[in-house]
């Protein structure tokens, strides 16, 4: 076995020995398996980020939304016609709304590159400066600086369906050529797809509302599925870290899935009488 | 660089781990913080952020009046709105109230009466018995949004009451309370527009099905099949659909699986049709007109499709989105995922 | 049978707004003339179980009431509120209002003020409206620890000191049930995870409809019991309590959403048909363009 696994698996153990001899007095009771989840999700992350740093190479399934991105501009550039790019209605406490600003980095990188009109609107202010950073930052790492506007990022309103009446108007009047909804949604997402799709952009979505996710599969053109959403960072960035992290997301999920089985199993054998250990409990 | 980058990155960091691990750790400061103070924050920081996005809006529209851009006639309904909500929070407030003492001796039934009239009730009676039952003064239960038509009523009182005053609910109170000019614009402007929104899901629901639900492939088909019966199901016209029909639905469904596997339109059709004669009669011989089988009935396929199925589905995308997000804070809190910084 | 083919053809390739008007005419048309079309109820045994539970409590128990919903869900969930609030005041049980969404204030104002007069409810003594503070989870959280500090006044700047039905209530652990009419975050779960859960305090909810599936887990797992699914819920919901109410000769105004469901099922057959019709044209012009 691996000398890491060796000494992730040792910490692990020591980290979780110290939490089991300090409870009640430094840390809280009966919570001890929460911890010792966060614990292990965290080491087993960290330990393909330090492999992918390493040198490993970490291979990542074709992800089409994603790759579709930079045809999406390129089409808008060829037609003349904007970017919109919706960063969901969410403030900046959101991991969808921090993930879709990720990837709001590399549309304007790719606006920048082919010199295509990016028009952002905002329903939160805090995710208008962030957004505006996010953009400056791109623009200027393509060597365009002088291409970007603080107006490319502008507020509409807080109030949900004013915001995406707002947007509608914007689909409506400019008729962008691209649209990106790609943050944390809610019931106006058909809405804005639906528009979409009325005025012929070609459409990429990604949320992890759960409940939206039907209205974008029907609507756009692709679609970021569950966690295809979160890897989109990693994806296009393609630092060999973040990719490791997201090899390291796999495995957790593997590792869940292997305790599902397990606790099914275990609860079942219970259930039957065969033996006395109810794992539930334990849980 | 430092203030751009670094400095943020410790803060991002050291809250991040801190709120994390802060669940954990018995301290009372810690969970005070992790369980309050840090939310709030937040919360207070994005109250005061609220001034940016909204002169950056002001901003916007205005130059479009000023320049006469395209279609700046609609800026200048969306300046009078935010000044019109400004207004009505800020400067007038409505919810103005009367409070009547020392009724004169004999009077109490006439005051009931014009109280009565007042708020449309058609037992003074009761006006009679609250007002014999207040303490100091008696607040008359209604609001007025203008000092002017409260005072019309005073008028009427005032020669059979002792002490009449006119006074308003309290500051921010009066924007929550039914009178106040912000309650106002609040039910009869915000609440159908938002309504009138949300009600546009139907027709884009509608047009979106209908687009896009088509028999391409199995997943197609299977979309389409779980789509139908949802939709009737969870109506009540789902219980009127007799089960002959829903049996039909299951051949016809039966026949759309099939139909890429069987190349013969006529050995389908015959399988199809025979299927549904043979549903039929079987069924009409077993009684099914009088018990239908739960099987045949939409709203219970329904509820085991969104039991069982959906459920299952549901509950996987739920993991996957969750474990998607761990990965992604995870990355933020150690400061590997620093795009969010603007680099 | 070219003509049949021609007309599905045609069914098949309407114009968006042709569909939206006739989906329109066929909500507009119930709503107007409610007594063309009239389908009975049948309660799910999810909102029976939400019935049951609030049928259990007693004269005197007291119930927080959670209003996260504001205008473009008020159709929805604001029957589902005036149902419960009927049921609550039929068998005299205290209602503490909050709101965790700002519009949550005006939602409960309206709720409060349509029902309470009809039952002779009186403000403090029967019901109590502390309204929205800002926070979401944190909210929940303190209710769950200290009503007291988080809540020194109510929705109209009275001290809750000088509310008498505030007399004995310090934390959530003093009530006997929480409902919570929710729309979205924070809602329903958030409930689960800070406040019922934890306290062991039973919660029922009201919520849209596209939010039942983030929802059916808790309720398969029972720390939801029973839920009132988006506006089918709230009509089932209304029948019950009709029913309940005329067992207990209380007379009472018909709900919203029951005469709304006409609406929505005809609504709904319009748009299964039209896939349907969809669908067939699909095959007809795929055959010709084989053909072809």
């Amino acid at each position: 076995m691996n000398n890491k696994v060796i000494m992730w698996s040792v910490l692990f153990l020591i980290l979780l020995g110290l939490y089991i001899l300090g409870e009640g007095m430094i840390f809280v009771e009966g919570i001890r398996v929460k911890f010792a989840a966060i614990l292990l999700v965290s080491i087993t992350i960290y330990y393909y980020i330090d492999r992918a740093r390493s040198g490993e190479e970490i291979y990542l399934r074709t992800i089409p939304g994603l790759k579709a991105l930079e045809e999406a501009v390129g089409r808008a550039t060829e037609m003349g016609k904007s970017v919109l790019f919706v960063p969901g209605i969410s403030d900046l406490d959101q991991v969808e709304t921090i993930t879709g600003l990720n990837i709001l980095g590399h549309v304007a990188e790719h606006t920048a590159k082919y010199e295509a009109s990016l028009n952002v609107p905002v329903s939160k202010s805090i995710v208008m400066e962030a957004a505006r950073d996010i953009c400056k930052e791109s623009y200027l790492k393509s060597g365009r600086p002088d291409l970007y506007s603080d107006d490319m990022v502008h507020y509409i309103s807080d109030e949900q369906f004013a915001y995406a009446a707002g947007v509608n108007g914007i689909m409506e009047r400019e008729k962008p050529a691209a649209c990106f909804y790609l943050g944390k949604f809610y019931a106006e997402s058909l809405i804005l797809a639906e528009t979409g799709n009325s005025i012929g952009a070609i459409q990429i979505a990604g949320t992890g509302s759960m409940a939206q996710i039907p209205f974008f599969v029907t609507a756009c053109d692709y679609t970021l599925i569950g966690e295809e959403f979160f890897t989109a960072s990693a994806y296009l960035s393609k630092k060999p870290e973040l990719l490791g992290s997201i090899k390291g997301q796999d495995i957790v999920k593997l590792m869940v899935m292997a305790t599902m089985v397990l606790t099914v199993v275990l609860n079942g054998l219970f259930q039957a009488g065969w033996i006395n250990f109810d794992i539930l409990s334990y849980l | 660089m430092l203030l751009k980058r670094q400095i943020p990155l410790m803060i991002v960091i050291g809250v991040g781990l801190l709120t994390l691990f802060g669940n954990f750790i018995n301290n009372e400061s810690i969970r005070d913080f992790v369980d309050n103070d840090a939310t709030q924050w937040f919360d207070i920081i994005a109250s005061f952020a609220i001034f940016l996005g909204a002169l950056n809006m002001l901003k916007l529209q205005l130059i479009k009046i000023i320049k006469k851009q395209k279609n700046w006639q609609y800026s200048i309904l969306a300046v009078a709105g935010f000044a019109f909500a400004i207004f009505a929070g800020f400067f007038y407030r409505g919810a103005n109230f009367i409070t009547i003492a020392d009724i004169q001796d004999g009077q109490l039934a006439i005051v009931s009466g014009i109280i009565a009239e007042e708020l449309n009730e058609t037992n003074p009676y009761d006006i009679k018995t609250k007002i014999m039952g207040s303490q100091d003064e008696y607040e008359i239960d209604k609001l007025f949004m203008t000092e002017g038509n409260a005072k019309l009523l005073m008028e009427k009182l005032t020669p059979f009451v002792g002490v009449i005053n006119l006074k308003s609910k309290p500051w921010g109170a009066h924007v929550q309370t039914k009178g106040s000019l912000f309650y106002w614009m609040f039910i009869n402007m915000i609440t159908p527009l938002g309504a009138t929104m949300f009600a546009l899901l139907a027709f884009f629901v509608a047009s979106a099905s209908y687009r896009a639900f088509r028999i391409r492939n199995f997943e197609a088909t299977l979309l389409l099949v779980a789509g139908i019966i949802l939709m009737l199901g969870r109506v009540p016209i789902g219980n009127l659909i007799p089960w002959w029909v829903v049996s039909i639905m299951v051949m016809f469904g039966i026949g759309a699986i099939a139909a890429p596997f069987i190349k013969e339109r006529k050995i389908l059709l015959g399988i199809v049709g025979g299927g549904i004669i043979i549903f039929i009669i079987s069924g009409t011989i077993m009684g099914w007109n009088q018990t239908p089988p739960a099987l045949l009935s939409i709203p219970i396929i329904q509820d085991w499709i969104f039991a069982f199925p959906a459920m299952a589905g549901s509950r996987a995308l739920m993991i996957g989105i969750a474990l998607g997000i761990v990965a992604t804070s995870f990355r933020i809190i150690i400061g590997l995922d620093k795009s969010v910084l603007g680099g | 049978m070219e003509t049949i083919k021609k007309i599905f053809i045609l069914l098949g390739s309407l114009d968006r707004r042709i569909i939206f008007l006739i989906v329109g005419l066929s909500v507009l048309i119930p709503l107007i003339q409610p007594e063309w079309v009239n389908f009975p109820i049948r309660p799910t045994p999810e909102s029976q179980i939400v019935f049951d539970e609030i049928n259990k409590l007693n004269a005197g128990d007291k119930i927080l009431l959670s209003f996260e919903y504001g205008p473009s869900t008020k159709p929805e969930i604001h029957p589902m509120a005036i149902a419960i609030l009927k049921h609550l005041y039929a068998k005299n049980i205290q209602v503490y209002g909050f709101a965790l969404w700002p519009d949550g204030n005006f939602m409960s104002t309206e709720a409060f003020s349509e029902v309470s007069d009809d039952y002779d409810k009186k403000y403090g003594v029967d019901y109590v409206n502390l309204g929205y503070k800002p926070g979401g989870e944190a909210v929940i959280k303190g209710i769950a620890s200290d009503i007291r500090t988080l809540y020194p006044v109510d929705l109209q700047g009275t001290s809750i000191n000088d509310i008498p039905m505030m007399k004995d209530v310090v934390n959530i652990e003093d009530f006997d049930f929480v409902f919570s009419l929710s729309a979205g975050f924070p809602g329903s779960k958030e409930w689960v995870q800070y406040a019922c859960d934890p306290k062991n305090i039973p919660l029922s909810t009201g919520c849209t409809s596209i939010q039942v599936t983030d929802i059916m887990p808790y309720v398969e797992n029972d720390q939801i019991r029973g839920i009132l699914a988006g506006m089918p819920g709230a009509a089932e919901y209304e029948s019950l309590v009709e029913a309940e109410l005329q067992k207990m000769e209380i007379a009472g105004k018909p709900g919203e959403a029951s005469g709304m469901m006409a609406a929505q099922s005809i609504a709904h057959v319009v748009i299964v048909l039209f896939i349907i019709f969809g669908n067939i044209s699909y095959f007809i012009t795929r055959k010709k363009n084989r053909k072809g």
